[in-house]
């Protein structure tokens, strides 16, 4: 065990940001490696200034360096600089902690947050020294697993990757650490890479893509079946029941220069069941489960104490939802400061608009204003309905008006484009949303302003959603457009959109099945790393790749699919009914909603019943009334009419959502 | 009298690659974990109001990094006078201990720093690499220290440059009247010449790397960096790493440095008791 600072040092002067690489973040930890302890080496695939705030990662990184039988120490993509640098100089990859190759960890798991990650993973592991392939590595060699949000669909990566986790990692990476430790004293004789995997296969919440065979019908996707009978045919995602036991991280990582979400975090609940349909998150972390109010505060105290933080983000799929939030927010921000000076900056993400009142902005204003996102997700009550998102316009005004009494003159609002039924008008509807904004912001301030961020939808494995055809990117180009035009010469409005042709390789990724790795591989043999970078993303060597590989972007991306049809994360348990997920599927186009289930009765979506676990909730009623507080009677959603009969393109041969 | 507390300290080993902006970042959550009666700026989003000396290249290593902490009023008492557990409203109060570096004889709780632990706080919260070495009060008057520094003391060192070519290319850029050298500055390649610049030129050793060099340049009317030396002393050769070792100030008995940890009981009796 060596540490390849030495040989680091010297190019750091020659690459952009190079305080990237360094650690020496308050919180790093040094751990020592030893032939007693299962070593992991915790990678983000992205940028430093991405992959730190991660709060996954951090919650394992301090987990397990708990333990006695482990160590873990943090890796991060190295920007294109420095990846040149490296290749030249014959430098592997390398922990930012100790400063040690990849190649001697006994794991290098990786954190999948997003699917444009995939070809930076590839190049992980390329740079560790490894073999991609998982079948072409050595027993000796680390073994590769990756975790998080986009596991759910592991088959693109089944090729590169040994193992998956599915589902909260508190409690199953001990049970990892204890297989591959055992494995390890036994010192990984040749031929036994097999048995440690078959041994990780058993794990519940662990899924060992070697230990499937999967069949084809033509383009279609026919099963994907265990070879031996010990191995599970379908690997159901871990939960943790209390997240009162999981006080982490303790102590977050501080780091030494800037990145994206530089504040303490504290993770108020996990698991959402709003049940917007398109959200994933929402879908695969049910039940809700509350962190009591009581270990918040100590969290939040304990945590700004340490870090020397003045900003502390309450962290959940929305925020607003948590039992008591109005005074959580209060004496946070007071925090027992007695002049302006010393106040806490309070950023609550994900704030649903029928949540956010005047109380509630008025205690976050009383200390240096944070950015302010609301997420109508949907121009109008039309779509909203379809989508589950219930929200009203007067919901929206009530919001940004508070925002805007409350001493605010700019906030961003969030939609989707290219949503299931989706016409013109629906799509016409977010201009007339964020000009009404404006309105109401003018009668505040004359600096009112608007920013309108709108993203292309890409329908995500274990939603309602999953067996809708994706917009292709000259259909999302032209939606972008009409909300343009729609605009007008608004100057109160800014409009920023994702780019159309990386929905699409979003959309390979996300629905792909394991023929999918081969345009992976080959998109980074190409040089495609840093997808998600939109200066490094070119959707033509997708496209190209797809080709090469004889795949079909409307099979992968454009098509919907049938009820009766496999789809490649079938053999993956999110712990949702498929049938529930069908109907929900069914209940969207007929434009029925369905309320909140933690203050109405239960509709057995599946999440609880499965798993012999409850919703954890302080409050048996929604913070801010009525059922998805609105106070709409759900109802009547069906008078709307809605229909499904996509448009088709000229040219494209794919149907999209839209309708003129 | 609004008191202002300068804070002289190194950036020395990995962390000297962090830039200008981030060190001010790390200041900043320093102060407040020590929890020190700084003032704030006012209006709708009131910042630490932090001023930094000359900034240091990033990648570059130092003994002679200064900042200047604004205190609020009333942040410093003489130690006699101190209520045990006096606090701020701002934090605790900074109390005089006349210089005595032992353990606090006024039997205050340890969680009021004292003037003299300020140091050893900010030290322990600030990132490894980062000591402070000397913590002085001033009462603010006269320019700020960017303005104040007139020139700056470097040591560094030339890869694979032996002494006996380094003590040659010394010599003969110093017998030399103008050196022209070339940078890049905002796009554009400029030319100027440096010589003047450089007031103290010599080699002083060998590292590992290779010749050690120690350098006075002036700060005006721009900061001359070490790194500009090298092509003009060894073309072939690349800079290894450079440590300002001294800001400069016109002092009244000559030059000066902005703080030095002699000072610190000195200073802090005569702002008190005047």
């Amino acid at each position: 065990m060596t540490t390849l600072w030495p040989r680091l040092e010297p190019l750091l002067p020659r690459v952009s940001k190079p305080a990237r690489y360094i650690g020496c973040e308050d919180g790093m930890q040094r751990p020592t490696a030893g032939p007693h302890l299962t070593s992991w080496l915790l990678a983000y695939p992205d940028t430093y200034e991405i992959g730190l705030p991660n709060q996954g990662l951090q919650i394992l990184y301090e987990l397990l360096n708990e333990r006695p039988d482990a160590s873990a120490e943090r890796t991060y993509a190295p920007w294109i600089d420095l990846e040149a640098e490296m290749r030249t100089a014959g430098l592997p990859l390398f922990s930012v902690d100790t400063h040690r190759a990849a190649g001697e960890f006994d794991i290098i798991a990786f954190n999948l947050s997003a699917e444009l990650v995939y070809t930076n993973v590839l190049n992980c592991i390329d740079l560790a020294g490894l073999e991609v392939r998982s079948a072409q590595r050595s027993d000796a060699d680390p073994l590769i697993g990756a975790g998080g949000h986009c596991a759910y669909n592991p088959e693109p990566l089944a090729d590169f990757v040994d193992f998956f986790v599915i589902g909260d990692g508190e409690e199953v990476v001990a049970e990892i650490t204890e297989a591959v430790g055992a494995w390890k004293r036994t010192g990984k004789r040749p031929g036994t890479r097999d048995t440690i995997l078959r041994d990780l296969a058993g794990i519940e919440g662990v899924y060992v893509p070697a230990m499937y065979d999967v069949s084809y019908d033509g383009p279609a996707l026919a099963s994907v079946a265990p070879k031996y009978p010990d191995v599970p045919a379908l690997v159901a995602k871990r939960t943790v029941a209390d997240l009162a036991e999981w006080p982490y991280p303790r102590r977050q990582l501080v780091p030494v220069t800037e990145v994206v979400h530089d504040r303490l975090s504290v993770e108020v609940f996990r698991g959402c069941t709003r049940g917007c349909r398109f959200c994933q998150a929402g879908m695969i972390t049910r039940p809700v489960r509350e962190r009591p109010a009581a270990q918040v505060r100590e969290m939040v105290t304990a945590g700004l104490e340490r870090s020397g933080y003045d900003e502390v983000s309450l962290m959940s799929l929305s925020t607003a939802d948590y039992s008591g939030i109005a005074e959580l927010v209060r004496d946070t921000v007071t925090g027992g400061a007695s002049d302006d000076a010393n106040r806490i900056s309070v950023s609550l993400p994900s704030m649903r608009v029928d949540a956010f009142t005047v109380d509630v902005a008025a205690q976050v204003s009383r200390a240096r204003r944070t950015g302010l996102t609301f997420a109508p997700e949907a121009g109008s009550w039309r779509l909203r309905q379809i989508i589950n998102k219930l929200i009203t316009e007067e919901d929206l005004y009530g919001a940004v008006r508070s925002a805007y009494s409350q001493g605010w003159h700019r906030m961003k609002l969030y939609f989707l484009t290219g949503l299931p039924s989706e016409m013109d008008p629906d799509t016409e509807a977010i201009a007339h949303l964020a000009d009404a904004c404006t309105r109401i912001g003018q009668e505040y301030t004359k600096r009112a302003s608007v920013t309108v961020s709108l993203g292309g939808f890409v329908p995500k494995p274990h939603t309602p959603f999953q067996w809708f055809g994706q917009n292709p990117p000259e259909e999302l180009a032209r939606k972008v457009r009409l909300v343009r035009s729609a605009l007008g010469r608004s100057r109160r409005v800014q409009l920023k959109w994702h780019d159309p042709a990386a929905s699409t390789a979003e959309g390979i990724a996300s629905r792909g099945d394991r023929r999918v790795g081969a345009v992976i591989e080959y998109v980074w043999r190409k040089g495609g790393t840093f997808q998600e970078w939109s200066e490094r993303f070119d959707l033509g060597l997708w496209e190209e790749a797809m080709a090469a590989c004889g795949l079909s972007l409307d099979w992968y991306v454009y098509r919907h699919r049938g009820e009766h049809e496999v789809l490649p994360w079938d053999h993956i348990g999110a712990g949702l009914h498929r049938d529930f997920l069908w109907h929900d599927w069914q209940d969207a186009l007929a434009g029925h909603g369905l309320p909140d289930c933690r203050w109405t009765p239960c509709y057995d979506c599946g999440a609880c019943t499965e798993y012999g676990i409850e919703h954890m909730v302080a409050s048996p009623v929604a913070p801010n009334g009525g059922s998805q507080g609105t106070g709409q009677d759900l109802a009547t959603g069906h008078l709307v009419p809605v229909e499904l009969r996509p448009r088709q393109l000229a040219g494209a041969g794919a149907p999209s959502g839209g309708g003129a | 009298m609004s008191l202002r507390l300068r804070v002289r300290f190194s950036k020395v080993g990995k962390i000297r690659f962090i830039g200008h902006r981030d060190v001010a970042r790390v200041t900043e959550r320093a102060v407040r974990k020590v929890g020190l009666p700084v003032a704030y700026s006012q209006g709708f989003s009131p910042r630490m109001k932090l001023s930094f000396g000359l900034a240091l290249p990033t990648g570059y290593e130092s003994d002679a990094e200064f900042v200047e902490l604004p205190l609020v009023a009333d942040a410093v008492r003489d130690g006699g006078a101190a209520e045990p557990g006096a606090k701020h409203a701002a934090g605790p109060v900074i109390v005089c201990r006349s210089g005595t570096h032992g353990p606090c004889e006024h039997g205050l709780p340890s969680a009021v720093p004292s003037y003299c632990t300020v140091a050893e706080a900010l030290s322990e919260a600030l990132p490894v690499g980062m000591e402070v070495s000397a913590a002085v009060l001033t009462d603010g008057r006269g320019p700020s220290l960017q303005a104040a520094v007139h020139s700056c003391g470097w040591e560094f060192d030339i890869v694979g440059l032996e002494a006996t070519a380094a003590a040659k290319a010394v010599a003969d850029f110093l017998a030399a009247g103008t050196v022209v050298t070339e940078r890049v500055h905002k796009g554009e390649t400029v030319s100027s010449d440096i010589r003047p610049s450089v007031e103290v030129l010599q080699v002083v050793g060998c590292s590992d790397r290779g010749a050690v060099l120690s350098a006075e340049l002036s700060a005006t009317p721009r900061v001359v960096r070490p790194s500009e030396l090298v092509p003009a002393l060894a073309p072939a050769h690349e800079m290894g790493i450079a440590r300002r070792t001294h800001q400069w100030t016109s002092g009244a008995a000559g030059r000066a440095e902005p703080a030095v940890p002699a000072m610190c009981a000195q200073r802090h009796k005569e702002l008190i008791s005047g």
